[in-house]
């Protein structure tokens, strides 16, 4: 294990939660092996590292506290919601604390007519749209971990989701944010209007992956629900078809809600899961769904469907009723764990490429995956070009990762390649790090790092993650990381 | 998940439980699922952070004692497992996972008095129909009593309906169109002796003739979810020797026993009777499920409109994977509405003895899930295990004072409707 | 306005030398909302055309000083437009200014605002440095979102330079409704309940008599079922109402002149509050209690209240009803110190970031943030 935090000694240590037991009850503060270890990873689980304390903040004024605290000690923290990120960026700092989000879980507002609700940040994704249905309202950015992650982990990846083709990602869908900066210092963030007046600080801060603070309580924006669905499954003979066929819809003038294709693997994983029901042989399935009112949904059917069957689609089927839609959607959002039924171990890469590119940078993919002799499934956000390769690996054998690594690599520099981005909604976490700087140039890369610095000079907030620094990288699993060894990147 | 267990070293539940953790991919889809975890809100009371601690013991880096705590607050509902995408077997992973481990730790001592009080009375009938007994007469000394043990006589009924022995056979009514045999349950036949009675009239009703073996004994899932395995063991193969091969089913009308009969397999890994377990797993099955293959004969109309709200035992739910089918067996009974309970894949805290080792945990989910029984304003309410009728019954008491919601088993409504009785 | 005093320089080495060797610069597009850059030094005009444009990545790359119809006109080429509906197009904004001052127009009912269609920048810092930020793809989540951040910084973090953005097809048919209400809380309640409803109305304005002005977009042969839907939605808020459906050059005329602000008496003072529908009767009552002259329209489902009121009217008044609204305000035309008025949020975490875009203070309006 690396040293402790050298700003943090053993004996500042025993006074840091001395202090923090004057904020907390004894039972909210963990620090046995038994309450840690469950903290050390999230989503991606070849990076852990054991923080020395995991927090359970209830209430707002808690959690400043706890940052004005860390800020005294110069304890580096970490804001955790549900650990579901794809990237590292929940993974605990060395020693450092860990605020578990997951109690500030209530919905402090809720305004129908003006379409707004106020959260607390442990609030999950899913429980804001249930909440509010009753009025034929939704809260729109829908990741595939809709029921399970927070609102704050939303805000701090700006996270995405399948229909964020016509109303964006988190970004687009938070108004205002109250916030503590890492110093302590409190903001208030945008407000409850769709409209503001100068620099849009609230849209900074989000996808800010815990560097500037934590957040306190989030104004998120609702949307009148669709009152029509309409979902088509079309089923390709090869990827490049599917591909194409989003290009087609796209050129078409129409504006689906959900464009999202995959692959037979991911085909195979979801239908093992929940019974899916996909056509078996298809080596492509595309799903493409238009929402809207009754009138105009049912006026663009047909040309939709004209589009789809000149496509090459061999199978063209819409979702009988909500049970059949619910199905389909069931199945694609729970793609990726149920990945891991065909395989113990893999990474989800997130990299974005121009849609025009998406066929070839599909075939590249599949040529790099037999070059390197792994499996990769695709399952993804075709109607933004946001790829997500699930890059499949047994992590008990030796060498795997670092050639699953090596592949995720290739991936994600063939997406800057192309002209796109290293990741679309996943965020760059402690995984992407490394290729930050091949998407920017230096100067731009310089330029974040002194962003963090006037925001955080000591690097206490989820120090480490986001920018490709030199320092204080986690630990692995198994020994160095293979990028470690290679000196790519480095532990202080 | 990558994981470094020592497989070879644990024995015949090694591998099963090396294959659970692999699968896990750490992706949290179980968390909204795990009543402990909408509780607690940390990451040990989550499915997800379980099996990594699990994982944890299992390799060395986490001392047993200090991962009890949160193991032995997971109810065993396995509602995590309907959630898991991956399919990660999580039962058999937390059954296992005790099973190897309970040898190892150090209870202390009133923990141990309770836990060989537990697993000593309720398996038993006869012993717990005494304890029961007595507790009616002990809840007058209920302050003098250890907290837990005190909670536990919270359970208990004041007074047991009287004790009536099952015969062997219970002959079919008319043309014989099958024959299985029943479980006939622990607890169960103390607490609740009709519902017995109402499985086998219902089961007669619709053609079939049912033996209840005498020889057979408790299912076993109480000690093996208590990781007594040893004692499970005992039980599995005293049943495997009890019941008869020459029917054509093994039915339960415990959710509990149902999906405790269904890990025989796991239980006896490694011992000669393993293959022979894994032909009797095939052979079990709910009454639910049986009768609703067979399709039953229609139940006449009741004769007043009434709601009832279904409530899914997650040792049916979850652990064997019956939902439709008590459904299906209750919506042909006319004049009946069937409502869905809100949340109702939550798990109502019975779970077992989970009442008695985790009382607030416990009485917190019992709360809860009678808040969301009322919600549907019902005028009778059926599940599939005695275990939840218990804690809803307790629960629903505790929440509205004045109108009593009598809570009863699946069997028990369609017996009444066969019989022309009113539900409510 | 002249352009004489300004510096035009034709290209980003020479914008970043005149930044390095200036002092109190400030920044304007064409000058169409003068008080944003008065005593303007360096202009972007000299830095104009459409680097990219790939309509079928619904992307385009421009240079600030590019003028929106410019862009508006190629993109109509091909099918789009701006979802945000830039106001002042006509005038002559350029998509740097438009940019910096954060202004969308009524369409960003429908799908959003211009900080929600911005994805990439290339600008000038104070400290002469060329930075990009954000991504020229339609999602991208790597790096700090600058191109947001500098939407609405009216020029107080840098000089932009280069800008991308996400853009939409054209609907096939455009419809306007108007409905005249007996008064504005009738004409509010309506706007409240149909931003509830399920039309997915493009426009959503009202005027403080209660005439609510509605648009639709979308195919033509759906076009008469949904007037009809939204009809039957006003008559329940008043039975009475009187409807009116406009189409063709009248639909398109109602909506450049909102655009291009065309209600605006001469020689007024526009400005942009935004607010809530809650607050529209509020603001019409402390309006009135305040006693000036003024034109209003409240625009966005009550989300923008546009303001324009006589010279005459000090800034102690307009600060007056933002303090009293709890709201900010943006000051477009007018001679004013500081066009941003009222409470001001996020100031810590704004004075952080500040010196890291303009460590020497030169960006003049910069000073007074
Ligand atoms: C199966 C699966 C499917 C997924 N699908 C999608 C998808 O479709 N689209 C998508 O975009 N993502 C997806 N993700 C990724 C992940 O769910 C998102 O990144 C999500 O936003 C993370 O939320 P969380 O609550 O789990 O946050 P965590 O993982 O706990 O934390 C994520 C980051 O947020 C920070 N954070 C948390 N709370 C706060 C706070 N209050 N203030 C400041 N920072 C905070 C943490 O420090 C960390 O850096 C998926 C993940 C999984 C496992
Ligand atoms: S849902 Fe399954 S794979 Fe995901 S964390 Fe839970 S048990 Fe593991
Ligand atoms: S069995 Fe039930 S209590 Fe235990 S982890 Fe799974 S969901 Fe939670």
């Amino acid at each position: 294990m690396s040293a402790e935090p050298d700003s943090a000694s053993a004996q500042n240590i025993t006074a840091f939660f001395a202090e923090l037991s004057r904020i907390y009850s004894a039972d909210r503060i963990l620090t046995n092996n038994a309450q840690l270890a469950p903290y050390e990873s999230d989503g991606l689980t070849c990076f852990r590292a054991r923080p020395c304390g995991v927090v359970l903040p209830e209430t707002q004024q808690e959690v400043i506290d706890t940052v004005r605290l860390c800020h005294r000690f110069e304890m580096p923290f970490i804001a955790r919601g549900s650990g579901t990120s794809l990237s590292g960026g929940a993974v605990p700092i060395e020693n450092g604390l860990v605020i578990a989000m997951n109690r500030m879980n209530k919905i402090l507002d809720y305004d129908a007519e003006q379409l707004t609700a106020v959260v607390e940040p442990g609030v999950i994704n899913l429980k804001v749209s249930q909440h509010v249905a009753g009025d034929r309202l939704y809260y729109a950015p829908d990741p595939s971990s809709g029921p399970v992650c927070t609102i704050g982990g939303n805000v701090a990846f700006n996270s995405g989701g399948a229909h964020c083709l016509k109303y964006g990602m988190t970004s687009n869908h938070v108004l205002g944010i109250k916030a503590v900066l890492p110093d302590g210092e409190i903001v208030n963030l945008g407000g409850d209007s769709l409209e503001s007046v100068g620099q849009d600080l609230t849209g900074m801060f989000i996808g800010s992956e815990g560097l500037f603070g934590v957040a306190l309580e989030v104004t998120l924006r609702l949307l009148p629900k669709p009152e029509k669905y309409y979902t088509l499954q079309a089923a390709y003979d090869s990827l490049e078809k599917a591909g194409n066929a989003v290009a087609m819809v796209v050129a078409s003038g129409l504006l689906p809600g959900a464009m999202e294709i995959m692959d037979r693997l991911s085909m195979d994983a979801a239908d093992a899961a929940i019974g899916a029901g996909y056509p078996q042989d298809a080596a492509a399935v595309l799903i493409v769904e238009l929402e809207g009112t009754t009138d105009e949904v049912e006026a663009e059917m047909p040309l939709l469907h004209s589009v789809i069957e000149e496509s090459g689609a061999y199978i063209v089927e819409a979702a009988k009723d909500d049970a059949h839609r619910t199905k389909i959607w069931t199945g694609r959002k729970s793609a990726f764990s149920a990945v891991g039924r065909l395989s113990p171990d893999f990474i989800v890469q997130d990299g974005v490429v121009p849609r025009t590119r998406l066929a070839e940078a599909l075939a590249e993919i599949e040529r790099l995956s037999g070059e390197y002799g792994i499996r990769v499934a695709n399952v993804f956000h075709a109607g933004d070009g946001n790829l997500h390769p699930l890059v499949m690996f047994d992590g008990r054998e030796e060498g795997a990762l670092h050639k699953a690594e090596e592949l995720s690599g290739e991936i994600i520099r063939l997406c800057i390649r192309l002209g796109g981005s290293i990741t679309g909604e996943h965020g760059v976490g402690l995984e992407k790090r490394m290729y930050l700087g091949e998407m920017y140039g230096e100067d731009d890369i310089e330029f974040m790092h002194r962003l963090q610095h006037a925001v955080d000079p000591q690097k206490l907030a989820n120090r480490g993650k986001k920018l490709p620094a030199a320092t204080a990288p986690a630990l692995l699993t198994r020994g160095a990381h293979p990028l470690e060894k290679q000196g790519v990147i480095f532990r202080d | 998940m990558q994981h470094d267990i020592p497989v070879d070293q644990i024995g015949p539940l090694g591998l099963p439980m090396a294959e659970a953790v692999q699968k896990c991919v750490h992706c949290g889809f179980c968390l909204p699922a795990c009543p402990t975890y909408q509780v607690h809100g940390e990451e040990m009371d989550s499915p997800r952070g379980r099996i990594f601690l699990m994982k944890e013991v299992l390799e060395g880096n986490v001392a047993l004692d200090e991962a009890e705590p949160y193991v032995d607050k997971c109810l065993g509902c396995v509602g995590c497992e309907t959630a898991c995408p991956s399919g990660v077997p999580y039962g058999e992973l937390i059954t296992a996972f005790r099973a190897t481990s309970e040898t190892k730790r150090d209870r202390s001592a009133i923990d141990k008095t309770l836990r060989r009080f537990i697993l000593e009375t309720l398996p038993y009938p006869g012993r717990f129909r005494m304890a029961a007994k007595l507790g009616g007469v002990g809840r007058i000394f209920r302050k003098a009593m250890p907290g837990r043990l005190g909670d536990m006589l919270d359970l208990l009924p004041a007074k047991l309906p009287a004790a009536q022995p099952l015969p062997e056979v219970f002959p079919a009514e008319g043309e014989r169109k099958g024959r299985v045999a029943l479980l006939a349950g622990c607890a169960q036949q103390v607490l609740a002796p009709d519902i017995n009675f109402a499985t086998l009239r219902v089961l007669a009703k619709n053609g079939i003739e049912t033996v209840i073996p005498k020889q057979q004994s408790c299912c076993g899932a109480l000690a093996a979810h208590t990781g007594a395995a040893d004692q499970a063991k005992q039980f599995a193969k005293q049943n495997l020797k009890a019941f008869p091969t020459d029917v054509d089913a093994i039915l339960t009308n415990a959710a509990g026993c149902g999906s405790g009969m269904h890990e025989y397999e796991l239980w006896l890994r490694g011992e000669p009777e393993q293959a022979a377990a894994e032909e009797f797993v095939k052979r079990v099955c709910d009454v639910s499920v049986f009768l609703a293959k067979l399709g039953i004969v229609a139940p006449p109309e009741l004769q007043t409109k009434t709601r009832l709200a279904y409530h899914d035992a997650c040792h049916l739910a979850h652990a064997q994977k019956v939902k439709s089918q008590p459904r299906e067996l209750l919506a042909s009974i006319g004049n009946l509405e069937l409502v869905e309970i809100p949340n109702g894949d939550m798990c109502c805290g019975s779970a077992g003895t989970y009442n008695i080792e985790q009382p607030e945990t416990a009485a917190e989910l019992g709360n809860q899930k009678a808040r969301a029984v009322i919600s549907t304003e019902p005028d009778v309410v059926a599940t599939g295990n005695i275990g939840c009728m218990t804690q809803i019954e307790t629960h629903l008491s505790n929440v509205v004072f004045g109108k009593r919601i009598p809570v009863l088993h699946t069997m028990q409504i369609l017996d009444r409707a066969y019989r022309g009785e009113p539900l409510a | 306005m002249t352009t004489s005093s300004m510096h035009r320089p034709a290209n980003i080495e020479e914008l970043q030398d005149f930044v390095r060797a200036s002092q109190n610069i400030r920044v304007c597009g064409a000058g169409t909302k003068p008080s944003l850059s008065s005593g303007a030094i360096v202009s972007t005009s000299g830095m104009s055309g459409i680097l990219e444009y790939e309509p079928s990545e619904y992307t385009f790359t421009a240079l600030a000083g590019t003028p929106l119809s410019e862009i508006r006109d190629a993109l109509a080429e091909n099918g789009q437009l701006f979802p945000f509906d830039p106001p002042l197009v006509e005038a002559g904004a350029t998509l740097g200014g438009t940019t910096a001052s954060g202004l969308s127009g009524p369409g960003r009912f429908r799908y959003g605002g211009i900080r929600d269609f911005i994805l990439g920048v290339k600008m000038v810092t104070g400290e002469g440095r060329a930075v990009f930020g954000g991504g020229k793809v339609v999602k991208n989540a790597a790096g700090f979102d600058i191109p947001k951040l500098v939407t609405g910084s009216l020029g107080r973090l840098g000089v932009l330079v280069e800008l991308t953005f996400k853009v939409f097809p054209i609907p096939e048919t455009w419809t306007t409704i108007r409905a005249d209400f007996r008064g504005l809380d009738t004409g509010n309640l309506a706007m409240i309940r149909l931003a509830m409803a399920q039309e997915e109305l493009q426009c959503l304005d009202l005027e403080p008599s209660g005439r609510l002005w509605l648009r639709l977009g979308g195919l033509s042969a759906a076009v008469d079922g949904r007037v009809d839907r939204v009809r039957k939605l006003l008559q329940q808020v008043d039975a009475g109402v009187n409807v009116e459906v406009l189409s063709g050059t009248d639909d398109v005329h109602v909506w450049d002149d909102a655009r291009e602000f065309r209600w605006v008496p001469e020689n007024y003072q526009l400005i942009k509050l935004p607010v809530s529908s809650a607050q529209v009767v509020t603001a019409e009552q402390l309006l009135t209690e305040a006693g000036f002259e003024s034109a209003r329209r409240y625009s966005v489902g009550g989300n923008v209240l546009w303001l324009a009121i006589p010279e005459s009217v000090g800034s102690d008044e307009v600060d007056r009803l933002c303090q009293q609204l709890g709201r900010p305000a943006l000051a477009l035309t007018g001679s004013w110190s500081d066009p941003q008025r009222g409470p001001r949020q996020g100031q810590a975490f704004a004075e952080r970031l500040l010196t890291v875009f303009d460590p020497d203070s030169r960006f003049e309006t910069a000073a007074t943030a």
